[in-house]
């Protein structure tokens, strides 16, 4: 498993999919839909797949002697890594902005959602709907990915809409919480968006080996 | 003795169909696997690797099914085609350094043997070699985990006549240390030369399985070459 991982990391991977988890700054970035940040996370993470295509990657580590799952354990461990790495950097900015910065006037005016833990929470939906859609679709043909993509996008950008704009309504404003308040149902949301990153990504990855151990390459 | 066996493959495609192949390979033997293109090679060879599942039939490597075995099968086995490059923009240092982390047997001193023989440079990358330079960098992969039985899609497709007769003295010399090779090949010129046995499959069929004597009583006319006579059986399964 280990020798995937790195054949991932060495062979497959864009140089994209590293950089791209610098986006995860964006979560300082006053007056910004900061949950983009976790879209753009994903979109490096695609780009290692295009990357994998067009370099035979599928066909060559199929032909290495490791069973058909274990391929598909690969991707899904490097996109995860990917995925933990950009939450990790939004971790420490998001308790950044709860803490220390929690009173400065560009945060504390800001219309859009602010980075506590629902946004933590709701970047992992993000990230758990990428491995369900885009991922479990790359692996029905491990081939096609401009179908997954698509329907990625669209579901991750009505999701981030939806999100960004829920604190507006009114009984809803807690959802926007600043520093620790509201933090009970904070936590809540953080814990339900973990539970959920987890249940896709596992659903997503045991079809994924089942798709992957009928198509023909 | 028989080291690979296909018993009754059959694989339907809408437009094409794997019918009943069966045929062994023998051990220490190189064996020519010809037909025209689309006749069914590439479908066969990659039912062999499991890249294609099959509608039925059995293939066993070393006396062990491949359903079941195949990570332990593909320890002892290697694959190259001459169309297809892996990686074409990382360096062939790259390449292998995560290649020979899969492979128990990976064999150093081999693999310094083979790129040496083969004069392959480490920092190229496979995008920058030739179509005969490629071959053999996929031969390498192959013959660096000391691969007992060697599959070869087309390895001599594209190359020039220098670079084929280079290849083929490889493949004896490889036979000669006891490896078994599948070469699957539309250039029957290169099988008079270095094949013992014939596997010929037209239309999704093996028309037959022999050694390359064999092949030539059962049906060559006298004074016939291999590509001639493959040519007039084409022409007479088309008629």
């Amino acid at each position: 498993m280990k020798a995937l991982v790195i054949k991932e990391m060495r062979l497959s991977a864009s140089v994209l999919s590293y950089i791209l988890i610098c986006s995860a700054f964006l979560a300082l970035c006053p007056g910004y839909p900061i949950l983009c940040s976790a879209f753009f996370t994903t979109l490096g993470i695609f780009h290692s797949f295009q990357n994998a295509r067009e370099a035979n990657d599928i066909v060559f580590s199929a032909l290495l002697p490791v069973a058909k799952s274990t391929v598909v354990k690969g991707k899904y461990l490097f996109s995860v890594m990917i995925e933990a790495a950009a939450f990790l950097v939004m971790t420490i900015l998001t308790l950044l902005r709860m803490t220390v910065l929690s009173e400065v006037p560009v945060y504390r005016l800001n219309a859009l959602m602010n980075a506590n833990p629902f946004f933590l929470g709701m970047t992992l939906l993000i990230f758990g709907l990428f491995n369900l859609i885009f991922i479990g679709g790359f692996f029905k043909t491990a081939y096609v990915f401009s179908k997954p993509f698509l329907t990625y996008i669209i579901i991750a950008f009505l999701t981030l809409s939806i999100a960004e704009a829920l604190h507006h309504f009114p009984g809803l404003e807690a959802l926007n919480a600043f520093g620790f308040d509201h933090i009970i149902l904070q936590i809540s949301l953080l814990l339900a968006g973990a539970i959920l990153f987890i249940l896709l990504t596992f659903v997503s990855y045991r079809k994924s080996c089942e798709r992957f151990e009928r198509i023909d390459l | 003795m028989s080291i690979v066996e296909l018993a009754g493959i059959c694989k339907t495609y809408p437009a094409f169909k794997l019918n009943n192949v069966s045929f062994s390979l023998e051990e220490g033997k190189i064996s020519g696997f010809i037909g025209r293109n689309g006749a069914g090679k590439t479908t066969t060879i990659k039912s062999m690797l499991n890249m294609v599942h099959i509608d039925s039939g059995s293939i066993s490597f070393f006396g062990l099914p491949l359903s079941g075995n195949e990570t332990e099968i593909k320890q002892r086995i290697g694959y190259s085609t001459g169309t297809v490059s892996w990686y074409p923009r990382k360096s062939i240092r790259d390449i292998v350094d995560v290649t020979r982390m899969f492979y128990r047997n990976w064999d150093e001193a081999a693999y310094r043997k083979y790129i040496s023989l083969f004069s392959l440079d480490e920092k190229k990358k496979p995008i920058e070699l030739s179509e005969g330079m490629k071959v053999k960098f996929n031969l390498l992969l192959a013959l660096s985990h000391r691969a007992e039985v060697l599959i070869l899609d087309e390895p001599t497709s594209g190359l020039d006549p220098f670079s084929r007769d280079e290849l083929l003295e490889l493949f004896m010399t490889l036979r000669s240390h006891g490896v078994t090779i599948l070469f699957s090949t539309h250039i029957t010129s290169d099988l008079e030369r270095c094949a013992d046995n014939i596997i010929y499959i037209s239309q999704g069929e093996i028309r037959d399985a022999c050694s390359k004597d064999d092949f030539r009583n059962n049906h060559g006319n006298p004074g016939e070459s291999l590509e001639e006579t493959f040519l007039r059986l084409e022409r007479e399964a088309r008629q």
